[in-house]
């Protein structure tokens, strides 16, 4: 019993150190965008701004479109995502019930494109955005975007798992597959689509290379751009607003991940227990 | 013809043939048992009917129409599945009620259709439970109710009791009998068990790699078997064969001889074949410890206790005999006698494996 309550304070120990870690730079920031810019340089580890201001969010309100700006990331992100899980859906149903001719080898060619770095494919999809009139339009940012082979990968994995029958006897019933895919396919594989849609929608939410080459006016501009303006060498380097448009950023995803939590950690053990 | 025809069906997957030439009449209304051992092509056909696998070469025929080309949906052909196919999102309810509700069946009918089931079928208490909240004996019941109330002409069961245990599966099989008589489906049952084949069917089709071996009653299939396939297939222990050599109105087996009747020596010696297999059921020959007339001898291996009989397996010309017996007294390394039942002998041409015919049919 000793060395069970030795182990369990030593585990417990571990975790609470993990969990600081984790949040630490989240509380950092969050006390930081509170306070005036002497005092982020002169108290920097006390977390508890002693001054605590709204300046920092008034300025940066007063200086960016934010409204604007976080409806661009949000359109961005919610378009990317919807459309990349609507053709990996589409595409992995294609790919686990149907037999046509070639399917390996598309399959192959596929998956094969993700493995292909971002920055090969970025500068064509520049000039195929620029020539179509896109650049500096989120549409521009979204067109590239909306397939992504992982999400095949993914759902085709998990749509596997769905005995065949299941289809067999739906088709034998003269259900078309449209109404396979809502009323049984679907439900069945709810979770595992809501972890992948949500792993979309950060990525895209974080994503910065990408934005930061097509959009130029601050009109167009994602949070992660509105961001660099306060930490780069052109915009100076003004951490408390920085960390503002931080909280500013987290915002959403961290809704997103309040109201989806229990599909999120769901697919999680689930997965853990097969 | 109603009911379901194959015409020189063939089934292969691109080099791989399963079925190489088949011609089957279902009758309408019947229960035909699709038996044989895993491979032999069983499933194939009933998916062939399904129309889950296309067929190769050949027609298929449903009701007098040619039904290659078309899908499933438009076969009116129920289903039950080995794995029951439920819908796990759907509670008991749903899944039986989905087809008809899709195909927008009117409510009224839908109603009387599903009371009528659950009343057959007794889920009443069930209805509103999900797949995994039921036992496998109620899954079954809940597939076979989602089957039943399509109301179709052909009714598909592809091994449904193969996940039962034993006491299930003789009421499953009662429940099924009980559906097939309120609504004369034709209704195809692929299976492996012979048991079930026996007790459910109206006609057997036996199968071995994708050639049909029998087609008949399950009386005949067990009495008259045509080929040594279908003796060793039907019949547990089964059927015990062994070479022998015709000599003058004997059979000669290893080094002993055994009389023929003269209704057999006359059928033999009409016979075109020149070689012979000689087989007898276990439960048709007597076994015992004092001479028997006509009997061969035989070493006493081990005994089997079967529950209502032991089965005893027998050293004898070099192969090993199995005879049914109500006394387990049997010592090992014991010469005993062995005497095969004059009426229930099979004898079987040795190159096409094919029975040589039965004296007086």
């Amino acid at each position: 019993m000793r060395t069970n309550s030795f182990l369990g304070i030593l585990w417990h120990t571990i975790f609470i150190l993990t969990v600081f870690i984790l949040i630490f730079p989240i509380i950092f920031a969050l006390g930081t965008s509170f306070k005036p810019l002497q005092e982020v340089y002169n108290n920097v580890l006390n977390i508890i701004p002693i001054a605590p201001t709204f300046d920092n969010y008034i300025g940066l309100f007063e200086r960016l479109p934010m409204i604007q700006i976080t409806m661009n990331t949000f359109t961005i992100a919610t378009v990317v995502t919807i459309m990349k899980m609507l053709i990996s859906f589409l595409a992995a149903y294609a790919f686990v019930y149907f037999d046509f001719k070639g399917k390996k080898f598309i399959y192959f060619i596929f998956i094969a494109s993700i493995f292909i770095p971002f920055t090969v494919t970025m500068i064509p999809n520049y000039l195929i955005m620029s020539s179509w009139g896109l650049a500096d339009s989120i549409f521009g940012v979204i067109l590239p975007q909306i397939s992504d082979a992982i999400g095949i990968l993914l759902i085709n994995q998990t749509m596997r798992s769905i005995p065949f029958s299941l289809i067999e006897s739906a088709r034998i019933d003269n259900i078309s597959h449209s109404r396979i895919m809502i009323d049984i396919i679907l439900p069945l594989i709810r979770p595992q689509l809501m972890s992948t849609g949500i792993w979309f929608f950060v990525n895209s939410w974080n994503e910065f290379v990408w934005p930061s080459l097509m959009l130029k006016s601050v009109d167009s501009y994602t949070l992660p751009l509105a961001l660099q303006m306060f930490i780069s060498a052109e915009g100076g380097t003004d951490l408390s607003v920085a960390m503002a448009v931080s909280i500013v950023t987290m915002i959403i995803p961290l809704l997103l991940y309040l109201v989806f939590q229990k599909y999120i950690i769901g697919t999680f053990t689930a997965s853990g227990i097969k | 013809m109603k009911g379901i025809e194959f015409k020189n069906v063939k089934k292969a997957y691109g080099d791989t043939t399963i079925i190489e030439n088949l011609n089957l009449k279902i009758h309408e209304g019947e229960r035909l048992i699709l038996l044989g051992p895993s491979g032999c092509g069983k499933s194939t056909m009933l998916r062939m009917i399904a129309g889950f696998e296309k067929i190769t070469d050949g027609d298929l025929y449903m009701n007098a129409n040619m039904v290659n080309e078309v899908p499933s949906g438009k076969r009116n052909v129920a289903m039950v599945f080995q794995n029951y196919a439920l819908y796990p999102h759907m509670t008991a309810e749903e899944n039986i009620t989905y087809g008809l509700r899709r195909n927008k069946v009117n409510k009224q009918e839908i109603k009387r259709r599903l009371d009528s089931v659950v009343e057959t079928l007794l889920l009443e208490p069930y209805l509103k439970r999900k797949p995994k909240d039921l036992s496998g004996g109620q899954r079954q019941r809940v597939a076979l109710a989602r089957a039943v109330v399509k109301e179709s002409n052909f009714f598909l069961l592809d091994e449904p009791l193969s996940n039962l245990d034993a006491q299930l599966r003789v009421s499953a099989r009662k429940e099924l009998m009980n559906i097939h008589h309120t609504f004369k489906q034709t209704m195809v049952y692929v299976t492996h068990d012979q048991i079930e084949a026996m007790t459910f069917g109206e006609r057997i089709a036996l199968m071995n790699k994708g050639e049909l071996q029998m087609l008949d009653t399950p009386e005949n299939v067990y009495n008259r078997p045509v080929n040594i396939f279908t003796a060793k297939f039907i019949g547990s222990p089964p059927t015990n064969i062994m070479d022998m050599v015709y000599d003058n109105g004997k059979a000669i087996i290893g080094n002993q001889s055994f009389t023929f009747d003269t209704k057999w020596v006359k059928h033999i010696e009409a016979s075109n074949a020149t070689d012979f297999v000689f087989g007898i059921r276990p439960e048709h020959l007597q076994i015992s410890k004092s001479p028997l007339e006509n009997a061969l001898k035989g070493k006493v291996k081990y005994v089997e206790n079967q529950g209502d009989q032991y089965a005893v397996f027998i050293d004898m010309a070099n192969s090993e005999v199995i005879a049914m017996s109500n006394s387990k007294d049997w010592n090992t390394d014991e010469v005993i006698f062995v005497q095969p039942m004059a009426d229930h002998i099979h004898i079987f041409d040795k190159a096409t494996t094919n029975s040589i015919g039965y004296p007086g049919v």
